[in-house]
């Protein structure tokens, strides 16, 4: 037992070492790990998120022109030869970044790295792929979000939390005006040196360095990077109707500044989520909500900025009350004082689960992605020790400056009948 | 058979300095007597529109030059039921008529072949 247990804490710190090195490869952030997985993978992160855009839509439209033609292969040319390969070519966009991503067999890093570097350095962004491939998948997406009430509750959470930056939509307006010209200026401005991070898995750091070089040496250093002002926040209520969907309420608090490992152990606290199945586990919330209700904790960390919360849903409005009642008395009660046990828990359980992130490479991404853009060393023992620290004091203390700030209160569903933020003892 | 934009040596022509000199004022004359420009129509505009390559190529067109197409197939009809050519100061004059299609062709066709060529690829792997 203690042998495995020494042996896992060696390997996640070899892991979190040899991705700590980030490298300044002419004036590209790159940092590599190779764990030995049987798979490899590039990806090409870059600070142009819909926090950075210039226009409404602009960054979640660029996300879907990913792997479009370029003059060394066209849109369908990408895809079929990827395919020989057996490769998977995905893109994915957040508040902060753009990743475009590759996931291969190991030996073929020359092909994807250059699918994936002439896509950033000549993609052609004409209007036609615009019309015909890019619009209608923004469409579906954009519908797809907005008929998801969790979705939209945080959606709408962020422009009341934060209004412009952090707060713009992830997906693009409904009816937008965005253009192939639009885009093409956009990217322009956010491919270039400083602003772009390569992180690879399952490939060795000097082979990945070697090709970035050939391919990404010419990048342009770019003066005009599309900016973002340091986020504020601001907080308020709103209601929306919406039929069909489950009801949904979503109570949130915002700070500002790095995210604290304070507010990552409350999440933990406060998450519903049972470690064995069919089970409510020990959560202050699970084993008092009403059943056909879920109470789920929300912790979303940005570069200067988190926006913390509890997403309550439920079938029906009554429920939704009663549970939310009892979610904000949890927190409440938290804010008051926790017992050093369940610190203890609540930080077990938020360091597992910031460890076994790492085990994907979306995870990895997501938690280390930021510091690798800034060229800080990303390593996993840092976020680990930091919420080793964490104690009784400083999590009440940081539980109970949530609530100096207005919180951001989102009601989706039967307004008539779902409760107000007073309601709930905010 | 031989495409949407059927067979032509004008790339010959084109790229030969004499054969050109000589095609040339034949070539503006022809265009002028084949009578589409009195009607006020672009050659572009007799491209045969009933295959499926043309379609997605119009499908192309900025909302302006599809606009101005279809403004012209309604002139040009008026044209035809009057039985009268359009009064001689709004004839598409030579050099309006462009090939504001062609392009959108061609690259539609260049698009399908590859296509062909990756579904009926053979791989080799060395």
């Amino acid at each position: 037992m203690l042998a495995a247990r020494a042996s896992t804490a060696r390997s996640v710190s070899r892991a979190a070492r040899s991705f700590a090195t980030v490298s300044d490869t002419a004036g590209l952030k790159l940092a590599a790990i190779d764990q030995g997985q049987p798979t490899a993978a590039v990806t090409f992160l870059v600070k142009a998120g819909t926090r950075y855009e210039t226009k409404p839509g602009v960054a979640h439209a660029l996300k879907n022109f990913a792997f479009k033609s370029t003059p060394k292969r066209s849109a369908i040319g990408t895809v079929r030869e990827s395919e020989l390969y057996g490769g998977v070519l995905s893109a994915s966009h957040t508040r902060e970044h753009l990743a475009l991503t590759a996931e291969f067999l190991r030996g073929d890093e020359a092909f994807f790295v250059d699918v994936l570097s002439s896509f950033i350095t000549s993609a052609k962004y004409t209007r036609h792929e615009f019309q015909e491939y890019v619009t209608p998948v923004v469409e579906s997406e954009t519908t797809a979000a907005t008929s998801d009430p969790a979705t939209q509750a945080l959606e709408v959470a962020h422009s009341i939390a934060f209004r412009s930056g952090l707060g713009l939509p992830l997906f693009a307006p409904t009816h937008n005006s965005i253009t192939a010209e639009d885009i093409k200026s956009f990217a322009s401005s956010a491919f270039s040196k400083g602003n772009l991070a390569v992180i690879g898995t399952g490939i060795d750091q000097a082979t990945l360095t070697k090709l970035v070089e050939k391919s990404l040496g010419s990048i342009a250093t770019s003066s005009t990077a599309p900016t973002t002002s340091a986020s504020k926040y601001y907080g308020g209520e709103t209601r929306l109707e919406a039929h069909g969907g489950p009801q949904t309420v979503f109570i949130g608090f915002g700070t500002t500044g790095a995210p604290s490992a304070e507010l990552a152990a409350l999440a933990a606290h406060l998450s519903t989520q049972s470690a064995v199945k069919w089970s409510k586990g020990l959560s202050p919330i699970a084993t008092s909500i009403p059943e056909g209700t879920s109470v789920q904790s929300v912790y979303l960390p940005y570069s200067d900025a988190t926006l913390f919360g509890l997403l309550v849903q439920g079938s029906t409005a009554a429920g939704v009350k009663e549970a939310g009642t009892i979610a904000v008395k949890a927190l409440k009660d938290a804010s008051a004082g926790i017992k050093g046990e369940d610190v203890k828990k609540a930080v077990a359980k938020a360091k597992f689960s910031a460890a076994s992130a790492t085990d994907s490479r979306d995870g990895l991404i997501s938690l280390f992605g930021s510091q690798i853009l800034s060229g800080t060393g990303a390593s996993l023992d840092a976020a680990l020790a930091s919420l080793d620290k964490v104690n009784e004091a400083a999590l009440s203390k940081a539980a109970s400056s949530l609530f100096k700030a207005k919180p951001t209160y989102v009601a989706i569903g039967d307004v008539h009948s779902l409760p107000f933020a007073d309601e709930l003892g905010l | 058979m031989f495409g949407p934009l059927g067979f032509s040596l004008a790339p010959y022509i084109k790229s030969s300095r004499t054969l050109s000199g000589w095609f040339k004022p034949f070539a503006a004359w022809y265009a002028q007597a084949a009578g589409y420009r009195q009607f006020g129509l672009k050659y572009d505009d007799l491209l045969v529109e009933e295959r499926d390559d043309v379609q997605r190529a119009i499908g192309r067109l900025t909302t302006r030059e599809g606009y101005d197409r279809a403004y012209r197939f309604k002139r040009a009809s008026q044209c035809s039921v009057l039985q009268k050519q359009l009064p001689k100061e709004e004839w598409i004059k030579p050099e309006e008529d462009v090939r504001y299609l062609r392009p959108h062709v061609v690259e539609v066709e260049k698009e399908n072949l590859e296509r062909q060529a990756w579904d009926t690829a053979s791989v080799k792997r060395n």
